[in-house]
């Protein structure tokens, strides 16, 4: 099934994720998709973002020190300590509090988990945080601030190290970030999905399905195509496409009957209502059909 | 069976009734999810906290029959996706920042420190070695210190500095709150921390860099020494060093020995994987070079502030015993009820 699904998504999303598994503690196995290394650069941007508020407002405060005669550096170094502080508390309070996500990584639709299943321990999100200090903030910091007293090779080789682990996630499967590995952790992407009605029971009318079809008209798709049925129903691009798939089902399983225009969506309702109730009672004895190409199946339970 | 096959409502597809007989608690399931990742597990009531794992586990059986019984796409999706969400409120943190960080103080960072005392007897031996052979070095040929102390680091202090001018660094008098416990305080906590975190980021490498960088500074430590004891300062300049050094140093060997897990868990990663172990062992060695850089920030501050407004050499020595006999007391018996 799961190749099905690959399969299906790929057709239909346009693009192929990464998926994972894990394991929940109750031995269920859960497929999860990996973050792209986009969606993770831009939750980290707009977090900046969101910080850097944060910080500009906790900045408005101190102004008064500047009026009452305090030097520049000092109003320099009080800012960066609170950007510190900030920094360290707005990933680690989110993560904790929000099952973790940051306000960037929500907005993106990104979640940290624990990269074995297991429940994501609150030293995990804090290992994964620090690191995040460690491995860039720390190193950026003071490449930017250009001390003098550091002389170029020392320069060049911070600019090295923060590059370097910062294009980490890029060499390796999961897109682990140090802090990931560190952590034990992993960013998935987890849109919230919504639960549809059963198409099997919109397709018939009160008086019963109006188009019928024979066992070995029903034996002919597979799973697949079922599938991308359904979401053609679900989301049919257009009344042209309907038709154009309709004509081809027809032709496919030999349905001779004519279909006028307006009964398409009728017909497909009903051959989607018949073919999965044909795949499902051959499931339940044991036949599983992929999709047209491939003989019903005997299926190892997931 | 050659008879067409029409499906109508009283034959529903078993799926069909499968899915109408669980719906509402998956809605419902669905709402609490949603309202816990709205607005956090505080809005749940008592009886709702007791209901939402027993949903979530409905839930993920409701998924697994439906895998084998439902070819409804949206169905498993939704379903998968649900659980999901349910999983990660269930098994998600459930204890805010304060706590969390009050209990790493209480007992995890302490114990984790001792977890690694091989480690930590390693650094120390490094460091000592270095610290001898850069005192010796120095105290044979007076040359070489200028090889072992970068120069921004000895604030104008050399071979030919005077035991008068020596005297003075040593003694400097106090230029005010501001400048000690705000500018000064800052560059050495950031500079330490630096150190101490490419000690403990290093582990990655193998350990090699960490042990050198740690020799490296205990020999630059030796040399001041040796540079010192030439004008009869030794004394003093241990009370100078010491304020904030016991510290700073312990926090330093912290943040190596913590490199050093991470290297040996790399060349050695036992029957684990090398991931695995990383991710076991990383989590404990992150949390003690994260405590550390709390300490660096402490040392930060006796450095920049505490030094100067104790300005006489017995006055240090008890500061620094006093924080001596604080680290030791923390470590070796901090939070050792909770363990087992």
């Amino acid at each position: 099934m799961t190749d099905v699904e690959g399969r299906l998504s790929a057709l239909i999303e346009g693009v192929s994720r990464e998926q994972r598994s894990i394991e929940t503690p109750e031995g269920v196995s859960l497929r999860v998709a990996l973050a792209t290394r986009m969606e993770r650069v831009s939750a980290f941007l707009l977090d900046m973002a969101f910080m850097g508020a944060a910080v500009f407002c906790l900045c408005l405060l101190i102004i008064p020190l500047f009026f009452s005669g305090t030097d520049m550096p000092i109003g320099m170094t009080l800012i960066l300590f609170l950007a510190f502080i900030v920094r360290i508390l707005y990933f680690t309070h989110f993560e904790l509090a929000w099952q973790g996500a940051t306000p960037g990584k929500k907005i993106c639709g990104l979640r940290v988990i624990n990269r074995s299943g297991g429940p994501l321990a609150p030293s995990a999100v804090i290992a994964r945080n620090l690191t995040r200090e460690v491995e860039f903030f720390l190193p950026l910091g003071i490449f930017l601030s250009l001390d003098a007293s550091l002389g170029v090779a020392r320069q060049l080789a911070l600019l090295g190290w923060t590059c370097a682990i910062a294009a980490l996630p890029l060499f390796n499967r999961d897109h682990l970030r140090a802090g990931d590995i560190i952590g034990g952790t992993v960013v998935i992407s987890m849109p919230k999905r919504a639960l549809k009605g059963d198409l099997s029971e919109r397709g018939q009318s009160a008086d019963g399905a109006a188009y019928a079809f024979s066992p070995s008209q029903l034996a002919i798709y597979g799973a697949f195509e079922l599938q991308a049925l359904e979401e053609l129903l679900r989301h049919p691009p257009s009344d042209l496409a309907l038709e154009e798939v309709c004509g081809k089902i027809r032709r496919k399983i030999g349905y001779a009957e004519n279909i006028e225009r307006h009964d398409v969506r009728r017909f497909l309702g009903d051959f989607y209502a018949a073919e999965r109730a044909a795949l499902e009672h051959g499931q339940l004895f044991g036949h599983f059909k992929a999709d047209k190409t491939s003989a019903s199946e005997p299926r190892a339970k997931s | 069976m050659t008879e067409p096959q029409r499906a109508s409502a009283e034959t529903a597809l078993r799926s069909a009734r499968f899915r109408a007989a669980r719906e509402d608690a998956w809605h419902r399931l669905d709402e609490m999810v949603s309202r816990v990742e709205k607005s956090g597990v505080g809005t749940l009531s008592a009886s709702e906290s007791q209901e939402l794992p027993l949903l979530y586990r409905s839930a993920a059986s409701s998924l697994s029959v439906a895998r084998n019984i439902a070819l409804d796409r949206n169905l498993l999706l939704y379903l998968e996706n649900l659980t999901l969400r349910a999983y990660l409120v269930v098994y998600g943190p459930r204890t805010g920042v304060a706590r969390n960080l009050a209990e790493f103080l209480a007992h995890g960072f302490p114990a984790a420190v001792r977890g690694m005392r091989r480690h930590l007897a390693i650094a120390f031996a490094v460091l000592a070695a270095g610290a001898i052979a850069g005192y010796s070095l120095v105290a044979s040929d007076i040359s070489y210190y200028d090889l072992l102390v970068p120069s921004f680091l000895a604030g104008g202090r050399g071979p030919d500095s005077t035991a008068d001018e020596l005297r003075k660094v040593l003694f400097a008098p106090w230029p005010g709150f501001v400048e000690t416990f705000i500018v000064f305080a800052n560059f050495l906590f950031r500079h330490n921390a630096m150190v101490g975190i490419f000690c403990f980021g290093l582990g990655v490498a193998l350990g090699a860099p960490t042990i050198l960088l740690l020799a490296y500074n205990g020999a630059a430590l030796g040399a001041f020494f040796a540079l010192h004891a030439r004008a009869g300062l030794a004394a003093d300049l241990a009370g100078w060093v010491a304020v904030h050094g016991v510290t700073e140093i312990l926090a330093l060997l912290l943040c190596a020995s913590a490199g050093l897990v991470i290297s040996e868990k790399i060349l050695f990663p036992g029957p684990e994987s090398r991931l695995e172990s990383l991710a076991r062992h990383g989590r404990v060695a992150a949390g003690v070079a994260s405590g550390a850089v709390g300490m660096f920030f402490m040392a930060g501050v006796f450095e920049g502030g505490f030094r100067q407004l104790i300005s006489n050499t017995p006055g240090r020595f008890a500061f620094e015993s006093a924080t001596a006999v604080f680290w030791a007391a923390y470590f070796i018996f901090a939070g050792r009820g909770k363990e087992r």
